[in-house]
């Protein structure tokens, strides 16, 4: 009997006590452990709720985006109903989307055409624009996010450009064509002042304008209807010279054409 | 078949004779706009002359502007020099002329060109030239560094002007311009 009581004793309780704890936890939480199965009713729950979100895609009046639609569909599928009403539902949901985003690749491209030309002109800067116009429409462009890597290209050389224009002073900002028109009017300016350094200083600044010394430049000295008169055609430095030398600038310009420099590679004029 | 070729024949026909029907008879817009395209360049020639006249004017800028003054001119073409001093008449060729102005023996040269007007309108030629003439009268004034002034005259002069339309591409556009070439300048008179 006193060598029971001394096994009792000697017995770790605290160390038992423990185990028997842990394994309780153990098993109580193996008991909360889900079998992964749902009962009739949720499944049933969940195919009417998967129905009403593929309808809405069918409807189009899902409020998701076209991608999220397409997610949400593949999620619908991966859980696998095997509901031949469901399954119908995303046949007809895949059809639609698939056009659906078919028209919005369409519309995309659209844009993306659009954007390019647009930017290949502003680069060109045929219209003579100033910096703050260029850079208002290159900012219209950007708010498209078209996530277009050429057109991020165009966007990141238009801006360049609107950079450069800006550096090299305020005058820059003024349209080509004012620009132009104004170097004329200050060569005859000049000429007639006697200072002919000056006039040949602008003379040789605005040719920088020009793809060559020898652009030819036209002269409209009549326009009546589809038949347009010319003068003798010259090119810009004869042209310009010729300002030089008679003192007067009689002609504003009618056109402008530009290489892929955005050089001016001709130049039409008309009386003033 | 046959019956569209021949009145798409007929009407390309049409089209050519009426074309060069326009280009006979072009409009009084058309026309004034040619004349004084031919004003325009007596003009030109006008401050040519004033400028390689000019002993002030650079010899590069001199020549680069008779350069110019010839291309005014009909191949050929001669320009008459008259003085107070002597009855006769002079004509030289154009390119001498200029280089004989540019070289004039004075300290300075002013001629100014003033009265320029049509004595005689551009009338179109059966070969399609309009020619006409304009008069000038020329203020030819010489002056010496000590003495100023030594030598002054007006002439009237008259000069035939030819007016043809002619085409050339550029840049891969048909251009129909008025090619204006002047032709002998005449003395009509002179006077102090």
């Amino acid at each position: 009997m006193k060598q029971l009581t001394y096994q009792i004793r000697s017995v770790r309780w605290q160390q038992i006590l423990f185990m028997i704890l842990m394994a309780g936890l153990l098993i109580g939480t193996d008991g909360c452990k889900s079998t992964g199965k749902i009962s009739k009713k949720e499944r049933k729950a969940q195919i009417e709720a998967a129905k009403k979100q593929v309808q809405s895609i069918i409807d189009g009046t899902s409020t998701l985006s076209l991608d999220d639609q397409k997610q949400l569909l593949g999620d619908i599928m991966d859980k696998n109903y095997n509901d031949p009403a469901l399954n119908s539902l995303i046949i007809k949901a895949q059809q639609k989307l698939k056009t659906a985003l078919a028209e919005q690749y369409k519309i995309k491209q659209q844009m993306v055409d659009a954007a390019r030309a647009k930017l290949y002109d502003l680069l060109l800067n045929k219209d003579g624009k100033t910096a703050d116009q260029l850079e208002q429409e290159v900012n219209a462009i950007k708010a498209q996010n078209l996530k277009d890597s050429e057109i991020d290209e165009l966007i990141e050389r238009a801006e360049k450009k609107i950079k450069d224009m800006r550096a090299a002073g305020s005058a820059v900002n003024l349209p080509v064509k004012t620009q132009i028109e104004n170097a004329f009017d200050a060569i005859a300016r000049f000429a007639a002042g006697g200072n002919y350094t000056q006039a040949d200083n602008t003379i040789d600044k605005t040719l920088k304008f020009f793809s060559s010394d020898d652009v030819p430049v036209l002269i409209i000295i009549s326009r009546e209807g589809t038949i347009v008169d010319y003068d003798k055609p010259t090119t810009i430095k004869r042209y310009m010279n010729f300002i030089r030398d008679t003192k007067a600038s009689n002609n504003v310009i009618d056109a402008i054409m530009t290489d892929a420099n955005g050089k001016i590679k001709g130049l039409d004029l008309i009386k003033k | 078949m046959r019956k569209p070729v021949s009145v798409f024949m007929i009407f390309s026909l049409i089209l050519i004779v009426s074309g060069v029907k326009a280009q006979d008879n072009i409009s009084p817009q058309r026309k004034q706009a040619i004349d004084s395209l031919a004003l325009e360049k007596v003009r030109d020639l006008s401050k040519y002359i004033s400028i390689i006249g000019d002993k002030q004017t650079p010899w590069s800028d001199a020549q680069r502007v008779i350069e110019r003054a010839v291309e005014l001119f009909m191949e050929n073409s001669e320009v008459g020099v008259s003085s107070l001093g002597r009855q006769d008449v002079n004509y030289y060729k154009v390119r001498e002329y200029f280089d004989r102005l540019m070289q004039l023996n004075y300290d300075k040269v002013t001629i100014d060109w003033y009265k320029i007007q049509y004595v005689s309108d551009l009338v179109r030629q059966p070969d399609g030239t309009y020619v006409g003439v304009i008069t000038i009268y020329q203020r030819f004034q010489a002056f010496d560094k000590e003495k100023g002034l030594v030598y002054e005259d007006t002439t009237k002069k008259d000069i035939t002007v030819y007016v043809k339309r002619k085409e050339t591409q550029i840049g891969g556009r048909l251009i129909g311009f008025w090619d204006v070439m002047l032709g002998d300048i005449r003395v009509k008179e002179t006077s102090k």
